[in-house]
């Protein structure tokens, strides 16, 4: 069974738990799957396991913090410990994947806007591209996504195991990191200077180009699924 | 923790290594049977973080199966290396649980 395979039998199989043991196992589950350095396929087999035992032991009367104790962020580390990381061979193309896909989107949108807009006003001018800004750019956008992703990731790993997660304070804790990392970006694209040599790419080039990459990308995906 | 339980996490390695020796067990049913022996002062999801390690080590090696309840299970079997180790566990505990029965419970009755 692949991990996709043992995520949605997790999900099934989850619902068959009391409230208590929900709630406890849930903290657990999250805890694990946010260790992303881990090994996806070992971190929901052993995940399995635990909800496989807390099954069987909750039809014979035993609560969640009866077998794995009261401590569960300290079992969670045991586990944890003993976990191998993920192999270098599947996190490249994982992270890969994912700026292709952002990279044909921008492309995609850029193409539409500029489309868009040249219906309306000369916009001609702006479909020059200067690669060594773009590259600032990018570079920017990417440390604001990676930050505030670690940045929720922290949040979300400090409200599990406690008894009244302030679900509230959180929310508007990550809206603001984001509100704000965007904010950052916004104001870098505005006032970066145009710098280095700059070429014509029109908005159909672009829209094919994103076009082809998404499109790529989602062959990919259907032939992994296979 | 109690001091029976403090005693039992040096050796438990040997005792999980032990019960797959005689038959491949799931996770579940390894726990059950640790306590029918009479190990009740283990948590039963201790042996979680110990099945990794050993995985880890190459002692044991996991394997999805259908139980006889129906589902699949991750079944554990005890490998080469696994053996060996088994052995060696059990001639130090020769080793050591002699003197130790003597020492502690001979002079209590003598």
């Amino acid at each position: 069974m692949n991990a996709k395979q043992l995520i949605e039998d997790n999900n099934r199989k989850r619902e068959l738990l009391t409230t208590e043991n929900e709630e406890y196992y849930g903290d657990l589950l999250l805890y694990i799957r946010l260790k992303l350095t881990l090994s996806e396929q070992q971190s929901e087999e052993v995940l399995m396991e635990l909800l496989d035992h807390l099954l069987d032991a909750q039809e014979a009367g035993k609560t969640a913090r009866e077998i794995f104790g009261d401590d569960p962020k300290g079992f969670a580390d045991a586990i944890i410990e003993h976990l191998p990381k993920e192999e270098k061979r599947k996190v490249i193309p994982f992270i890969g994947g994912i700026i292709a896909d952002i990279i044909g989107w921008i492309l995609v949108i850029r193409g539409g806007l500029l489309f868009i807009l040249s219906q309306f006003t000369e916009v001609e001018v702006k479909s020059t591209v200067h690669p060594i800004s773009t590259i600032g750019i990018a570079l920017v956008l990417a440390s604001f996504v990676l930050f505030t992703i670690f940045y929720i990731f922290k949040i979300i790993d400090r409200s599990l195991f406690t008894e009244k997660p302030n679900a509230k304070k959180d929310s508007i804790k990550a809206g603001l990191v984001g509100a704000l990392g965007m904010a950052v970006v916004l104001l870098v694209v505005k006032f970066l200077p145009e710098i280095g040599p700059a070429f014509v790419f029109p908005w159909w080039v672009s829209l094919i180009v994103g076009g082809i990459l998404l499109f790529s990308m989602y062959l990919r995906k259907k032939r992994k699924e296979e | 923790m109690s001091n029976r339980s403090q005693l039992l996490k040096g050796i438990l390695d040997g005792c999980v290594l032990a019960v797959i020796e005689i038959e491949p067990v799931y996770g579940y049913e390894l726990s059950q049977k640790l306590l029918n022996i009479g190990l009740a002062d283990v948590s039963e999801g201790t042996i979680y973080p110990i099945l990794l390690r050993l995985q880890k080590n190459g002692l044991i090696r996991g394997e999805m199966r259908p139980s006889d309840s129906g589902p699949n299970r991750k079944y554990y079997f005890l490998t080469e290396a696994g053996l060996e180790a088994l052995e060696t566990i059990k001639e130090e505990w020769k080793q050591i649980s002699k003197p130790v029965n003597e020492l502690l419970i001979g002079r209590r009755e003598g």
